[in-house]
């Protein structure tokens, strides 16, 4: 059984004085994979400028957009439909041994291929006295571990918004204790590859009819790597595995690897932005 | 003509210790270098001291010139030249081309291989941290194939000559290599001053850089193109080797851009010409990769040019050097060369490499901070000579600093033995006479689809403070024409 979304992504932005030169990268497209298949996209901008569909560097789908004419405002509207289908996170086996899982966690090549996703980065490295605040249990398996630590960090940290934002470090999350989906996300992550997995951030849309955190922003969760399973998706900030209503546009290393918006704008003076996200779903 | 009768080396000092590139081990002139010294021994220091003052201030007539950081107003400054060439024959000339050209092969495979498989790294030849903690591994190129097959398509090898007479490989510069023009330049300005020299010496020519660098650039074109268009981008007037840019992009015969001059659609890059847009196929990039494109990388670059990543990902245009080569440049990477090129080639290398000891080794760190005043300590990330310290110039003070510097930041620092850098005579204005100076050698070397060219000269920098043995421009050095011998 599959359903179908429609999503909606709009920004605005002001600017004081004219701006002559712009250039905007957006980010925003549900990647194509085997659950997620589209049905539309349509993009569609305030000065009719033509939208250039093209890649980033990790080989993610961008639209990019330069303007041919000067401005002091531009909006941005994206509708995209695709079709979900059913995912039921619990559809694996765990097969292996635990010891064995393990042991190749612990392997060169497993390092050497997952490098990138166990890597520390500006927003997944972890203050040196809590280098250890979450431990594996290595009698359990690590699926069994991955679970707890969403469950930890879905604990540890209160859903607040406004408290922090794109430039905020583990350091801060982890002694004031709130934050947002994205620094839910990264400690999530921090903690996976401290203990050997890689992990990944993901940025998406969620489904909220649901009743789940995640704002009307973009929201993040994470992708975990468990031996002889595949990458897996936790949402920490709703102490869920990733399911049907998590629609997924990109992954990385952190939030700078999946920042939705890159902009590169030549103007003076102020400028304010706004973003909306809607996700509606329709019973197929 | 003994030495005595030569008026103008009749004051020079030679310190038997050192090994000066004219005199062999009996004090006696070398036989590549006789000639030359009798011709310039003919002359009295006065018109040498004139011919030189005119070749000089026809560098700064002519722009010649480059700016160095850090100082409180940057200033425009000639590279210090003097009429004096080095001469190196052509059996010596023979191992540095050969591996020069070893050495770039192997880096170009092992770019590859780390932004592909990695088998290196897991057959245990080097380890993980060489890419993982580099600043200069770009992830964004994991997997991409560069048109060409070619990553460092310029490398610039410094070589020095030790006082056991053999040559060594101090680094391999494979981000953007500057120093060719002065090459060309020191040539052209010795033809002008001293013509006749030419006459009694078979060198080969210099200035067939440009046209062998466009002709291997242009075998890296991207797929499906018949006639590429070939750029030079400079980050602008302001960069300390704009001057090269332009130089490089008059003899190439192409066009010299900076990144408003160009603009990405649909995943292509053109050129805005007065006649409309002109696509661009292959870019000799003098940028680094971290303003290559505002979208991509660093967003406050307004040096680079949006979507460029995009294009060079999708193949539809060839960058020179590839972005990401940096982590094969890294002083740390380095250390490993015998391993790599071993690796790879399957063959010794045929340049020595100086003994590294890695401060990211216990043990081998006991060692450097045991050993400092005998040591060179090196950080790995920094180019152009900046942070080198020297053991045996370091005041007490001065080498507790730095063991703290690399007790705190181990993997940041690699140590050398102090190497005793050849000497060459050179001329100084303040004693207005010939002195023994250090030199090295910074050779250039062009990769290309199958095909590979060595500048056979290459730059020449003398230290010129009295028994400094840091080279680089923006530390006081200067620089020679240098000839390579046809047999």
């Amino acid at each position: 059984m599959s359903s179908e979304y429609s999503i909606t992504y709009k920004a605005e932005n002001h600017y004081e004085n004219w701006v002559h030169d712009a250039h905007w990268q957006f980010l925003i497209i549900p990647e194509q994979n085997n659950t997620q298949e589209f049905v539309s996209v349509d993009f569609k901008n305030s000065l009719g400028a033509i939208n250039e569909y093209s890649i980033n560097g990790y080989g993610f789908r961008t639209i990019r957009i330069q303007p041919r004419k000067k401005f002091k405002e531009i909006s941005f509207e994206a509708n995209f439909r695709l079709l979900k289908k059913e995912v039921n996170p619990f559809d694996f086996e765990l097969g292996e041994e635990i010891v064995k899982s393990y042991q190749k966690i612990q392997e060169l090549d497993f390092k050497v291929d997952f490098e990138p996703f166990l890597r520390k980065t500006h927003y997944t490295t972890l203050p040196e006295k809590d280098s250890t605040i979450f431990q594996f249990d290595t009698e359990k398996s690590i699926f069994e571990n991955l679970k707890a630590l969403n469950h930890w960090t879905f604990i540890h940290i209160y859903f607040k918004t406004g408290v922090t934002d794109v430039h905020t470090t583990l350091h801060e999350i982890i002694d004031n204790r709130h934050g947002v989906c994205q620094d839910f996300s990264h400690l999530f992550c921090a903690l996976a590859r401290q203990n050997g997995i890689p992990a990944r951030y993901v940025s998406g849309y969620l489904h909220q009819g649901n009743g789940y955190f995640g704002d009307s922003q973009m929201h993040a969760w994470a992708e975990a790597y468990v031996p002889n399973i595949g990458w897996v998706g936790f949402d920490p900030t709703n102490d869920l595995l990733a399911n049907t209503d998590h629609i997924k546009v990109a992954h990385g290393k952190d939030y700078a690897d999946c920042s939705p918006l890159r902009g590169v704008v030549y103007s003076k003076g102020k400028n304010t932005t706004s973003h909306a996200v809607q996700v509606l779903q329709q019973q197929q | 003509m003994g030495k005595i009768e030569n008026r103008i080396f009749s004051s020079y000092e030679r310190n038997p210790i050192l090994y000066d590139e004219i005199y062999d081990k009996n004090g006696d002139i070398k036989n590549v270098y006789q000639k030359l010294f009798d011709l310039y021994g003919g002359h009295s220091i006065r018109d040498y001291v004139k011919l030189n003052t005119k070749a000089k201030s026809s560098f700064f007539n002519q722009g010649i010139t480059f700016q160095v950081y850090d100082e409180k107003e940057s200033q425009e400054k000639i590279f210090p030249f003097d009429l004096f060439p080095r001469i190196i024959d052509q059996d010596e000339w023979d191992v540095i081309e050969r591996g020069a050209i070893q050495r770039s092969k192997a880096l170009n495979l092992f770019l590859w291989d780390v932004y592909h498989d990695k088998k290196i790294i897991k057959d245990g030849v080097v380890p993980m941290e060489l890419i993982s903690s580099s600043a200069n591994y770009l992830d964004q190129m994991i997997g991409i194939d560069p048109p060409g097959g070619i990553y460092n398509h310029i490398s610039g090898t410094d070589v020095i000559k030790h006082n056991d007479g053999k040559y060594y490989v101090l680094e391999d510069n494979i981000r953007c290599p500057s120093g060719v023009s002065y090459v060309i330049c020191n040539r052209t300005a010795l033809k002008r001053a001293l013509f006749g020299v030419f006459n009694h010496y078979r060198t080969y020519s210099v200035t067939n850089y440009a046209e062998n660098l466009l002709d291997l650039l242009e075998t890296t074109k991207p797929k499906g193109v018949d006639t590429p268009n070939c750029v030079v981008i400079t980050p602008g007037m302001y960069n300390s080797a704009f001057y090269e840019h332009s130089y490089l992009a008059k003899t190439m015969g192409v066009e010299l851009v900076e990144g408003r001059d160009l603009f990405v659609e649909n995943d292509f890059v053109y050129m805005k010409t007065i006649g409309g847009p002109l696509k661009v196929d292959i870019i000799y990039r003098r940028i680094d990769d971290a303003f290559i494109d505002p979208l991509e990388f660093r967003p406050d670059s307004a040096l680079g040019v949006p979507g460029l990543f995009a294009a060079y990902k999708k193949g539809n245009v060839t960058l020179a050097n590839a972005p990401g080569t940096g982590v094969a440049d890294d002083k740390a990477v380095y250390t490993y060369m015998p391993q790599i090129i071993k690796y790879y080639l399957d063959e010794e290398p045929i340049l020595n490499n100086v003994h590294t000891y890695h401060c990211s080794r216990p043990d081998e760190l006991k060692y450097v901070l045991e050993h400092i005043p005998e040591l060179v300590i090196k950080p790995v990330d920094e180019a152009g000579g900046y942070g080198i310290s020297i053991g045996n110039r370091l005041t007490k003070e001065e080498i507790e600093t730095i063991k703290k510097q690399v007790k705190e930041n181990p993997r940041k620092y690699v140590a050398q033995p102090i190497m005793s850098l050849s000497v060459h005579p050179t001329y100084i204005d303040d004693s207005e006479s010939f002195e023994q100076r250090h030199v090295d050698l910074r050779t250039f070397t062009v990769l290309g689809k199958d095909k590979e060219f060595v500048l056979k000269g290459g730059l020449t920098r003398v230290a010129l403070k009295k028994g400094n043995l840091i080279v680089n421009s923006s530390q006081g050095g200067g620089s020679k024409d240098t000839w390579v011998l046809k047999e």
